[in-house]
């Protein structure tokens, strides 16, 4: 359940009468060229390759597929995730560049689908990760696969009026509550690489819920990242 | 802790050094990680490590009824998904003691064979992506749809079809569907000179393909290697002929073979499989009119449903090699314990492993596709 | 019928062995579990059963036994046979098959992890699939996979307005979906039948008064 949260940002005030012009005309932009990482984490993926290939065409929409998460601006979750594949899934969620958007595709990601008696599969994927869009069925056809990124599309181009396409701020301004489901799955030495308060410092969406006794606990554990030693030892 | 992913670099004395294959990586096949240990290109070892499509399926099964079973049996291979439906059934079948009526015996042949046609076509798509060629991709992507939309038809589902229940079919064939499948037939046909000009004869493909994660036939029968793989090292061998199931016993066609065991042998002798399922629905588009009769037995109320005591062991030959499924009851209303034995455990694992031995590390790609491992197979 | 005799005589050879034709190739065998590997050994040796399709593992759990399968085929004879054993459940330890069957490294892992039989001799006995899991193994019959569910996640309800109005007006679900799931056993046919029996004499008695 969200609350109204208490926001400290930054003062968003504007001072140039065209911004909003611009803040509109940005979003319009962001939101006709997309680039996509599909993680096949189930069955849902075997509907993406008619979705992306001649018979539905995707890529008319401005959608086109990426192999890395760093050049990603969807994360396009495929069916049940595993708790195997779940802690990869937050690990290549934090390495993507903001703005970022997660879809879930499948009943699977919605409440478990039909595997809500098994003890792999973890049940909601939006109690640890902002999802954006939801795309129920077993397995949703392409053409609601593309139904929803459509959707995806209309809600970044009005963000500013509506406020639905920037649900990965959420991340950064209630990152206690999904640390803490994090670790209530994956125990309390859970720690990612990326550092995700000085993250949400740099953009200016701390609130009094980005830190909690979770975000204590992953203090208290984190050790910072060294560069490796490298070393190359050449053949005699 | 930090996971395992953040040491992907390991630097010891000698010159290996330790990458990471997946589970998120364009060039493997479903969510499926492969650890390599490399010197230069050259893989030294390489280890498959499964796991991310894990569902405890086995467990679910034995927690919810027979009929229930139906509907979660075809999830574990999602490009084939037809045989799991067939060879569950048929193990119920076995214990109950009784038998599908000849129709749904056809129908059921056909349902199989159709799907057979889908996956092979997936597969050559995804073969030819691994070496850079992305039209076959398109083709074969197209095609399949094709096949899908006549699923759709006649079993109401694109991808899970859940049509058949043990003793039987659900639902009979709709109006004029053998002419539209005819129909179907012959497009793929016509296809046939398009798809060896683009892919099977391309001297880009094959010149990538050829000699390309070479099993020899001793490597692959004491790997317990199954399918398609098996047959491209020579051995004809079919499990639709050696341990015929259904009515294939009635059915004219030929089992194709190839030689040398690399992955060019393997998407051939898919190419001729698919002529030949073409062949088997030809035929059952002429004999199926002419059988009459129910499309299933009479079976008790499925939600109260206690199957007798016992034990079966049925496999298929699905489009990914030897299916088979375990299934023991104790006279309850659900199964006590079934066992899948999918094809891609054997492909995706230990032979996996085998040929991944002193390949290139850009071959790893084109060796798991053309082995056509399937990773929920694995997992389950 | 002629090939399958052949193995007949094969067996003999063991003690202990029952021999049961099931139907047109298929052939089940039952050992002790001390001759398992001799059978195996006399299969592959002398009839060419080369081929480890499965090994499956059965918790029986009011016996207190696993029973291991082998299901082994001949390319040769067209013939599966799927040899029994029965093994201890407490102990469970066995000893493994791999210098004969190869892919036995796989089933052999696969049921150390999902039900906790150490094999002797296995190349790989290590976590594989469950690598993320920290539990009893969850193949075991004791381990009770949905109140582990209960316990860990919370799931959606499916529960929209327009079934909240209906439940408001005195309708809704007839049985829950929270009563299939918790109970051990299965909500079948005949207790909905008694509930069924149950409102209509309520109704009746309704009625009467």
């Amino acid at each position: 359940m969200k609350k109204e949260l208490k926001i400290k940002e930054k003062s968003t005030e504007r001072t140039n009468p065209l911004a909003r012009v611009f803040d509109d005309f940005i979003s319009f932009c962001q939101s006709k060229s997309l680039f996509m990482l599909h993680y096949c984490t189930g069955c849902g993926a075997i509907e993406l390759p008619p979705a992306m290939t001649s018979r539905f065409d995707m890529e008319r929409l401005g959608i086109q597929p990426m192999v890395t998460p760093r050049q990603a601006d969807i994360l396009l979750i495929t069916g049940y995730v595993s708790v195997k594949t779940l802690k990869r899934v937050i690990l290549t969620y934090e390495q993507m560049q903001s703005p970022k958007y997660v879809i879930g595709i499948c009943s699977c990601t919605v409440n478990g689908g039909m595997y809500w008696q098994s003890y792999a599969t973890a049940k909601k994927l939006n109690e640890y990760l902002p999802v954006d869009v939801y795309i129920a069925g077993c397995m949703p056809r392409p053409e609601a696969v593309i139904e929803g990124l459509q959707r995806l599309k209309n809600n970044i181009k009005n963000d500013r009026k509506e406020q639905k396409g920037s649900a990965w701020k959420d991340y950064f301004r209630r990152y206690d509550y999904y640390l803490g489901n994090q670790q209530h799955l994956f125990g309390d030495d859970w720690q990612t690489p990326t550092d995700i308060i000085a993250e949400a410092k740099l953009y200016g969406l701390e609130t009094e819920e980005t830190y909690g006794k979770h975000t204590d606990q992953l203090l208290k554990i984190q050790k910072p990242l060294l560069p490796q030693e490298m070393k190359v030892r050449m053949k005699p | 802790m930090r996971p395992e992913n953040y040491q992907a670099v390991q630097l010891g004395d000698s010159n290996e050094y330790e990458i990471f294959i997946g589970p998120n990586h364009p060039g493997i096949e479903g969510n499926y990680a492969f650890r390599l240990l490399l010197d230069g290109d050259t893989i030294v070892k390489g280890t498959a490590d499964a796991g991310y499509l894990h569902r405890g399926f086995e467990k679910l099964m034995e927690g919810r009824l027979w009929i229930q079973n139906l509907a979660l049996v075809p999830r574990i291979c999602v490009p084939d998904p037809a045989p799991m439906e067939v060879v569950y059934s048929m193990a119920v079948e076995e214990i109950m003691g009784i038998e599908a009526p000849r129709r749904a015996q056809w129908i059921r042949v056909m349902q199989l064979e159709l799907s057979r046609v889908a996956a092979h076509l997936f597969t050559f798509g995804g073969h030819a992506a691994t070496t850079g060629m992305y039209t076959p991709m398109f083709w074969g992507v197209a095609d399949r749809d094709l096949v899908l939309d006549l699923f759709e038809e006649f079993t109401g589902g694109r991808v899970y079809s859940i049509y058949n229940i043990p003793g039987g079919v659900r639902r009979e064939l709709p109006d004029g569907f053998l002419q539209k499948l005819s129909h179907l037939l012959d497009y793929l046909e016509s296809r046939q000179n398009d798809y060896d000009n683009l892919l099977f004869t391309n001297q880009v493909f094959v010149k990538r393909a050829k000699n390309t994660g070479t099993l020899s036939k001793k490597d692959a029968l004491e790997l317990g290697v199954t399918g398609p793989n098996l047959r491209a090292c020579g051995l004809e061998f079919d499990i639709r002929k050696n341990d015929p199931y259904l009515v294939y016993d009635e059915l004219d066609f030929e089992i194709p073979t190839q030689q040398h065991g690399d992955a060019y042998s393997r998407i051939l002798v898919r190419r001729d499989e698919l002529f030949q399922s073409i062949k088997i629905l030809r035929q059952v588009i002429e004999k199926l009119p002419s059988i009459d009769g129910p499309i299933r037995t009479t079976i008790p109320n499925p939600l109260s449903w206690n199957v007798k005591t016992g034990e079966a062991y049925a496999r298929v030959e699905s489009s990914k090699g030897e299916l088979a499924y375990y299934v023991v009851s104790n006279g309850k209303d659900k199964p006590y314990r079934v066992h899948v034995r999918g094809p891609s455990s054997m492909h995706a694992v230990q032979t996996l492993e085998h040929l991944a031995k002193g390949a290139r590390l850009e071959d790893v790609a084109q060796i798991m596709f053309s082995l056509d491992a399937c990773p929920p197979e694995v997992d389950r | 019928m002629n090939k399958h005799k052949s193995i007949d005589e094969i067996l003999k050879k063991v003690n202990d062995v029952k021999i049961l034709h099931k139907r047109e190739r298929r052939i089940r065998v039952d050992v002790a579990a001390d001759s398992l590997t001799t059978v195996l050994e006399l299969l592959k040796g002398q009839a060419s059963f080369v081929h480890l399709s499965a090994i499956s593992c059965v918790d029986w759990i009011d016996d207190g036994e696993f029973e291991l399968v082998y299901h082994v085929w001949s390319y040769e004879e067209n013939c599966l046979v799927s040899v029994h054993t029965r093994i201890d459940r407490e102990k469970a330890k066995f000893v493994s098959v791999y210098d004969l069957y190869k892919p036995a490294d796989f089933f052999e892992r696969d049921i150390y992890e999902m039900y906790g039989v150490f094999f002797i001799g296995s190349p790989r006995m290590e976590k594989f699939i469950l690598t993320e899991w920290h539990g009893i193994p969850p193949m075991l019959k004791d381990f009770d996979s949905e109140s582990y569910v209960q316990n860990t996640f919370n799931w959606t309800e499916y529960n929209p307005d327009w079934l909240q109005e209906l439940e408001q007006q005195g309708g809704g679900i007839a049985i829950k979906p929270e009563e299939i799931r918790l109970s051990g056993e299965l909500h079948n046919m005949s207790t909905h039948r008694e509930r069924d029996k149950k409102k209509k004499q309520d109704n009746v008695k309704g009625w009467k008064s």
